[in-house]
This record gives C-alpha cells, structure tokens and sequence, in this order.
C-alpha cells in the first residue's frame, strides 16, 4: 500500500516538473506577489491596498451608524476569502513540494537506499512553517480572522489588515528596514526608557498614591503619568500634588527630554546611512523600463559634455561613476546617476546590459580604466555598442583587441580639426555648423521604413533639390539580416534604387528635413 | 583650398608636451613646413630628438624672441599643455602679428571663451569637440560614417573649396542651371563675396548667382574634383 503512494507520489512529481501550464501558472502567481519588476504586480498592489481600505472603512463607519447588510456581508465573507486564497497563494508559491520530492526521491535511487516519505514530509512541514512563521505571513494570517464586531477587543485584527499594507507599499517597507540596521541602539534606548517610567511610577505611586492625589488610585495610573511625562506629552489629566511628586516629574521630564532627541538622532541616522542605497533602488527602478539606454562612464569634463549633448539630443542615459563629488555634481545638474563601479561585472548585469543598453561610452580620464570598462562590457554582451576615450596611441590598440566599436582621442581629433581649418577654413566652418547644428542647416538621417513611398523607388523618383536637400549618400546594407554593416554610396545616381533598410543622409534646413521625415512616415501609415 | 598649394602654408606649432605632439603627428600628415616652439628646453630637446629640425625654444614674455621665428602670413597653432600658457601666447602673438592666422586649442568652455575673446581666430575645444562625436555616434550613426569617409579616412570622397576665377564658364548664372551633379559633384554652399563672408547653404533655396570671387564647397571624389577644376580655369585661359 505504501509503495504504491510513493509511486503515485513521485509519478505526480514529475508530472508536475514537466507540465508547463503548471510552471506557467505558478510562474504567473509568484510574479504578481512577489515580483516588482512585473508590471501587473502594481495593479494588484493598489488592489489589494483599496480592498484593505473598504474594509477598515467599514469598520470605522460601523463604530456610530449601522452600515448596511450587504456591506457587512462583503467584509466578512468576500473580503476574508480573498484573504484567504492569497494567503494560500503565497504558501504555495514559497517552494515546490514536488522538486523537493524528486530530489529526495533521486537522491535515494543514486544511494540505492529506501525512499522515506516521513523525511520528505517533514522537510516539506518545515520550509512551510518557515514561511508560515515570517512576520509578514503572520501578519497576513491575522488580517483573515474577520473583525467579529460583538467582541470590542477583536476589532484591533483590523489594524492588522491596516498592517497588511506595509506588503504593497515599497517605501513603507524601506522605512522599517532603516530601522532594523539600528536595532541595538533603539533597543537601549527602549531598556533606558523603560527604566525611568519604572522608577518614576513606582515612587509617584508611593508619594502620592495612598490617597495623597485623587488621581492616582492604582499603579497603572502612576505608570500612564510616568510614561506620558517621560514622552514629553503630558496631557494633565494627572498631576502630581505633592512636592516630592513634582520633584519626581521635574527629574523625569529631562530624562524625557534626552531620551526624546536620542531617538531622533537615531532615526535620522538611521536615514542617512541608508540614503544612498534608497537612491540607488529609486534610480534602478526608473532606468530598468527605459530600452535603448547609453551608459556614461565617468563624470569627469568629456562624461559631463557628453551627458548634457545626449540630454539636449533626448537621449535616455545613466551616469555611472565612483568619486562621491561627481556623483553629487551630476547629481546637482539633474541626472540619474548611479554611484558604482564600472569595472565590476555586477554592475552591468544589475543594468541589464545586454536587454536594455544601446551603447557604453567610456569617458574617464584614466585609459587603463576605460580598457577594464570596455572588456567588462564585451565579456557580458557581444552586441552593445562600445565607445571609449583614450589618449595613446598603443592604449587605442588595446582597446580595439578589447572590442569597442569606436575610439575617441581627444588630442586626434584637435589636430584633425586644426589640418581641416589650415586647409579648407570655409569648408570647415560650413561642417562645424551643420555638425554643431548652431545654424539650421543640418545633416540628418532617415531610415527607408516598409511600404514608405520611398520603398522600391529610385533616387530620381523623389525630386530632392526642389524640396530643398542634398541627398549626400545612401547607406546600404551589406547582408539583409545585419543592422550593423553599411557600405557608402555617395551622391548616388538618378537610377539608384533605394529598398527597405536604407538609410538616407540628407543634408537641408530644420524644416525641410522635418516636413521630408513626416511625409515619409505619413505614407507608411497609409500603405499598411 | 584649392590649387593653393596647401603643403606651402607655414605652420608655426607652440608647445610640443602631450598635446602638442599629437597634434604634431596629425598635422604632419597633411603639411610639411612646421615649426616647433617650446617655452621648455627639455620639451624641444625632445622635439629633435624625434627628427625635427626646426624646433626652438621661446620666452613667452619675450616678444622679440617671438618675432624672430618670423610670424607674417603664417598660421600659428596654440597648443601649450597649460591653458594660462596658451591664453597668454595668444595674446602675445596677437599684439606682435597682425596679418597671420591663430588656431589654440582650449580644454574647457572657460577657456574658449577667453581665446576668442583676446582675438584667436580658431579655437577647437579639445572636450567639446570629443563630446560632439560621442553624441553624434549615438543619435547619427549614418551621418557620423558618412561624414568619417569624408574627413578622417583618407579615401577618394573629399570636402574642398574651389574659387571662381575670373571669366569663368559659371559668370552669370545661376545655382539652378548648373547641374552638378553632371561633374559627379554635390555643391553644399558658397560664400559670396557681394553680400559678405556669411557661408550660405544651398539648401536654403535661394537662387544664387555665381561671380568671380565666390567660394563653392564641393563635396565629391577627388578625381570629379579635379575635373571640374580644371574645366573652370582652362575656360578661364581660352
């Protein structure tokens, strides 16, 4: 009998590993609870949140007027069962019961000993009630109990469901976190605290309780006064008559007073030093949706250039840089900066390199630095565009066996330019300003998209010079599948064809190339 | 420009420290008359060290050292590695010259600024220009390869100006009745001698008309280009 549920048993295991509408539900579910970067997650965040909120709502409107029955109804039956099913959720996203039994079951063939299914229960027992046992499961369970109105006491599991919101709000959360990294501290303070009412309550209590203050009739009431007083609340209700008992409370109040800003200055403390890591989740969290990101390396003159042009060219980028006062200079000029290593595989991945990011631009002033940036960044992705800043020539070398894509050596291009300006100074003012685009001619770019009107047609269909362009050149694609290789034909002839993937480089005012860029997009929509 | 004879231009380069060689290497490949000056004796020890002849030491507050290395009509390159050196140089050589060309290189806005304002008639800004092609890469791809084929890899696709001579075949007519691209050329713009030195695009649709004097930037292979100029000066002869 035994043997045939273990057969069954471990048959259904691995049933279950194979079955892939399960992985895919189970996937679907533990996304929506417990991943944040699952977009649908948010929707049930702010569900679950507005389900919390009706229900503490009704409550509280219960506490003078009756609410109606059906609302009564909703809280106690509707509101408890989705309780309960995600509570069941959780549990059964925590782990996989059955890849625990097929490791145990595996594991028993390889050592050719018997399977034991009590062992296997066990384990399973015991990772659950490990969940089951975390705060925030606790939490949860005690939110399920439905606030039962006839007894007063209960009605504080309602705080519990109010509790429950701390799961869905992130920065809730983050605050509680800070305070953990300050248990010791908070929890002197607390002993200290604690000593003081004890002391104070006890010798009000002798003072004044035997009658002396009309007041004070118990000890609960002198620890209520010590407490209040210690706090710096005082709310008067009690007051001591005696001038033992105002001596006590002059003593308690300055302990109060200490014992107050001490727990300020741990709180914010606490603040500071978690700052930095709050930044970093906010600005991750920001980054991580944007596709097509340009990772700026090093915030030094060119970084700091680079990142202004790439902001004026509406660019999506992340300054990534590890000196604390550049980090807080991008900081003041208004960029998203994260405050880490380049050179650190970890980094990249956080970033998802290879998913999200365009192109790694190198711009430290340290070319040995800028060569571990470039290798950190090939060695994760084959794909991502690479441009990097040196200033020797046997550094460049490197840097191309490295696998960056382009170079940029300052020193180069200032003498480049110099030789063009000695040579051909009209000429050079000419590129300067269509490159600078300081005046309103400018180069620009239009890819052929599918069904455009330019799409099968020749280069003497379109009459450019009467639309005011120069078509300067047509880049052409060398294999139909690579995005990535071009070969140039400059002031192609009339008969050139142009097709799909073909990039135009044209040359013409703002308005021209605008109106040129719209009247191509406009024909797409039409044709598809 | 032109049928300028480019290599006869005289070059005067100040400063050979980690700037001012770079410099000297992309310039050497174009021209051939450059002149060394240091304000540091290891610095030009060094620069004859490496093969230049004409390699001189300079006191920058000695104006009259300056004027021997013989300033007229040359093009003085300012690339000192220290930018006070360079802004002071630039001053100095402007109150000495009044007829030569001043091209410094600058390493921040601040900089730039002052050279242009103290009269350089050329300031490159070693960073900014550096930016400007890392952003162009990015959002132009295609236009930064285009326009590498035309400036940085030396190949047949070249920019150049070419002035009108007198009596040529383009006097008195216009943009529109040309067509350049008969010579396998792309006209980008002139600059006309009758309105001022103000470049003008030919994209702007204006229907200029051509006179002696006038400046054409042509965009083209080497051989169209040399085509067409002859065809414009032997009109000229005939």
């Amino acid at each position: 009998m035994k043997n045939i549920i273990v057969k069954y048993l471990v048959a259904f295991s691995y049933f279950l590993e194979s079955a892939y509408w399960y992985q895919k539900v189970k996937r679907f579910f533990n996304n929506i609870l417990n991943n944040d970067s699952y977009p649908y997650k948010k929707i049930f965040d702010i569900f679950m949140v507005l389900i919390i909120l009706s229900s503490v709502s009704i409550l509280v409107i219960d506490v003078r007027e009756h609410v109606a029955d059906w609302l009564d109804y909703y809280d106690l039956y509707i509101v408890t069962t989705i309780f309960i099913v995600e509570y069941l959720l959780r549990l059964w996203v925590h782990d996989d019961i059955h890849k625990i039994i097929i490791n145990e079951y595996e594991e028993s063939q390889f050592f050719e000993k018997p399977f034991k299914i009590t062992k296997v229960l066990k384990k399973i027992a015991s990772n659950k009630w490990a969940y089951m046992t975390s705060v925030p499961a606790v939490i949860d369970l005690i939110a399920i109990l439905p606030s039962y109105r006839e007894i007063r006491v209960l009605r504080v599991f309602v705080l519990f469901r109010a509790f429950k919101m701390l799961r869905y709000s992130k920065s809730l959360l983050q605050f509680f976190e800070m305070l953990k990294s300050k248990k010791i501290e908070l929890y002197t303070l607390i002993i200290l605290i604690s000593f003081f009412t004890l002391i104070a309550s006890v010798m009000i209590y002798v003072f004044e309780g035997n009658g002396t203050n009309p007041n004070i009739n118990s000890l609960f009431d002198a620890v209520y006064w010590a407490l209040i007083t210690i706090t710096t609340v005082g709310y008067g209700d009690i007051t001591p008559v005696t001038i033992e008992g105002r001596a006590v409370s002059m003593l308690i109040i300055l302990t109060g007073i200490g014992a107050i800003s001490f727990l300020t200055s741990i709180i914010v403390s606490a603040f500071n030093e978690k700052l930095p890591e709050i930044k970093e989740t906010r600005v991750m969290n920001q980054i991580i949706k944007k596709k097509d990101l340009n990772l700026v390396c090093g915030y030094g003159k060119i970084g700091q250039l680079v990142s202004k042009k790439l902001q004026e060219a509406g660019e999506s980028f992340l300054v990534i840089e590890t000196d604390p006062v550049k980090v807080e200079k991008a900081e003041l000029d208004g960029f998203q900066v994260l405050k880490a290593d380049a050179t650190k595989s970890d980094t990249f991945l956080k970033l998802k390199l290879c998913q999200n990011v365009k192109s790694v631009i190198c711009a430290t002033h340290d070319d040995i630095m800028n060569v571990f940036i470039t290798i950190n960044a090939r060695s994760l992705c084959k794909d991502v565009e690479i441009i990097a800043r040196c200033s020797d020539k046997s550094v460049a070398k490197k840097l191309k066996l490295a696998g960056a894509n382009h170079l940029i050596m300052p020193e180069e291009i200032a003498g480049l330019l110099g030789a063009v300006y000695i040579g051909q100074p009209v000429a050079f003012e000419a590129l300067q300003a269509i490159l600078t685009q300081k005046r309103t001619a400018r180069i620009d770019e239009v890819e052929i998209k599918l069904g455009s009107f330019l799409d099968g047609a020749t280069v003497g269909d379109f009459d450019f010079t009467a639309n005011r362009l120069i078509l300067l050149a047509v880049l052409k694609r060398l294999k139909s599948d690579d995005i990535n290789s071009y070969y140039i034909v400059f002031n192609p002839p009339e008969e050139t064809e142009l097709k799909v993937g073909d990039i135009l480089v044209i040359m013409g005012y703002s308005v021209s190339i605008s109106d040129f860029k719209g009247r191509l997009e406009k024909s797409v929509r039409f044709k598809t | 420009m032109y049928g300028s004879k480019l290599d006869s231009r005289e070059i005067i380069l100040f400063g050979f420290g980690k700037l001012g060689h770079k410099i000297y290497e992309m310039l050497t490949t174009n021209f051939n008359k450059i002149t060394v000056a240091d304000n540091r004796e290891d610095i030009v020890a060094e620069a004859k060290k490496y093969g230049i002849e004409s390699a001189f030491y300079i006191d920058l507050v000695d104006d009259c050292k300056l004027t021997e290395l013989g300033l007229n009509n040359k093009i003085l390159f300012c690339a000192m590695d220290e930018m006070p050196l360079n802004i002071f140089l630039v001053l100095s050589l402007k109150t000495i010259s009044t007829n030569c060309t001043i091209i410094s290189v600058s390493t921040s806005s601040e900089s730039t600024r002052k050279l242009k304002f103290i009269g350089a008639d050329k300031v490159i800004d070693l960073y900014e220009s550096s930016a400007n092609r890392i952003v162009d890469i990015i959002t132009r791809p295609a236009v930064t390869k285009v326009l590498d084929e035309i400036i940085y890899i030396d190949n047949e696709i070249r920019i150049e100006e070419i002035e009108i001579p007198p009596n040529s075949f383009l006097e008195d007519r216009c943009v529109s009745e040309i067509d350049f691209r008969k010579f396998g050329l792309i006209l980008i713009g002139i600059t006309d001698k009758e309105i001022g030195d103000d470049f003008i695009f030919v994209s702007r649709g204006i229907n200029h008309k051509f006179d002696e004097g006038d400046i054409l930037v042509l965009l083209g292979e080497s051989q169209a280009l040399e085509d067409f100029y002859n065809i414009l000066w032997d009109k000229n002869s005939e």
